[in-house]
């Protein structure tokens, strides 16, 4: 359940920068979360709703959007999204790739009234 | 009214974590984040390590377990200095848990602190603690296709052992299959076998670990 430690940082980063705008609701959160965080955006949204529950968040739209991951051949250079887990280079096979996308978890935007 | 946040949601875990890492630095610890599946070895594999090291390296251990101090009791019987988190109900330990557990270390008297997780294939992985190094343990009774269906704990460790190869006549566990996986997911991954209550690959974990050590303290300041 680290869905629910991570609702929690969510809500505090949002009703922060809120806060900082005055604003009386939060009706929005967009996230962005990478594939190789492994987080489940189901639980993710029900455990944000609880934590949410007494603040200006409470109801807010929590909307994931989720990165695949992605990598970059350090041999042949190509860009590449990495399928099922399979860090090669599809184009060359090297193993000498670096992870370029997939471990983010920031929050991109809020809409706030 | 649409305002633009663009934080990154663990950066206070990740805050804290950089300050545990400084302090580490400054003590001359080498850190590592111990995680596996419960029952996969851990408090074994520190027993063993304890004995082993006794007289060459200063062991210490914070221990996290959702509840008992169970661990922290086997661990202190090596006269290891050992402090036990209970995190009620959290999967994982994170830094600031951690951070918590230092002020009741001496870590000027510890050259290797091992961080033992809460035994869990997932969410250890997705919280740094200030580590030098994420080391994991696959034992064998758990399956081969583990580094398949957990792939982040594989990915971010620099080190897995396979435990309990004692045990592989008994199952259908096969080591090649294991360690291919494992390498798929992260193929700069090294891999050591180990028999915790046989003894096996002991002597190459602990090389590993003294190798380490030694590497960290070779680029830090000499105090």
């Amino acid at each position: 359940m680290h869905e629910m430690g991570i609702a929690q940082n969510i809500l505090d980063i949002a009703l922060n920068a809120a806060n900082q705008e005055g604003a009386t609701k939060i009706s929005r959160i967009n996230l962005v979360a990478g594939e190789l965080r492994g987080l489940v955006p189901m639980q993710l949204t029900f455990c944000f709703s609880i934590v949410a529950k007494d603040s200006i968040a409470s109801g807010a739209y929590l909307h994931v959007e989720e990165v695949p991951v992605s990598g970059h051949c350090n041999d042949c250079s190509a860009d590449f999204t990495v399928e099922e887990y399979n860090y090669l280079c599809p184009k060359c096979g090297s193993t000498r790739i670096q992870i370029t996308g997939g471990t983010e978890l920031r929050i991109k935007d809020i809409e706030i009234e | 009214m649409k305002i633009n946040v663009m934080q990154d949601v663990l950066q206070a875990n990740d805050r804290i974590a950089e300050e545990n890492k400084r302090l580490f630095s400054e003590n001359r610890n080498l850190v590592l984040n111990l995680m596996s599946s419960p029952g996969a070895g851990k408090t074994s594999l520190l027993e063993k390590t304890a004995e082993i090291l006794a007289g060459k390296l200063r062991l210490g251990v914070v221990v996290g377990d959702i509840e008992t101090t169970r661990d922290a009791d086997r661990i202190s019987k090596f006269n290891v200095p050992a402090i036990q988190l209970t995190t009620g109900t959290a999967c994982h330990l994170d830094a600031n848990m951690v951070a918590s557990a230092l002020p009741h270390l001496q870590l000027d008297k510890i050259d290797v602190l091992v961080v033992e997780n809460v035994g869990n294939l997932v969410c250890p992985a997705e919280f740094v603690v200030g580590e030098d190094y994420k080391i994991m343990i696959l034992s064998v009774t758990e399956g081969d296709e583990k580094p398949l269906k957990y792939p982040l704990m594989f990915k971010e460790s620099a080190l897995m052992l396979i435990n309990k190869i004692d045990l592989l006549e008994y199952t259908n566990f096969n080591l090649e299959e294991a360690k291919a996986n494992a390498r798929k997911i992260n193929p700069s991954i090294e891999i050591i076998e180990i028999s915790c209550t046989k003894g096996t690959g002991l002597d190459a974990w602990i090389n590993w670990l003294t190798a380490h050590h030694k590497k960290k303290m070779d680029v830090l300041p000499h105090a």
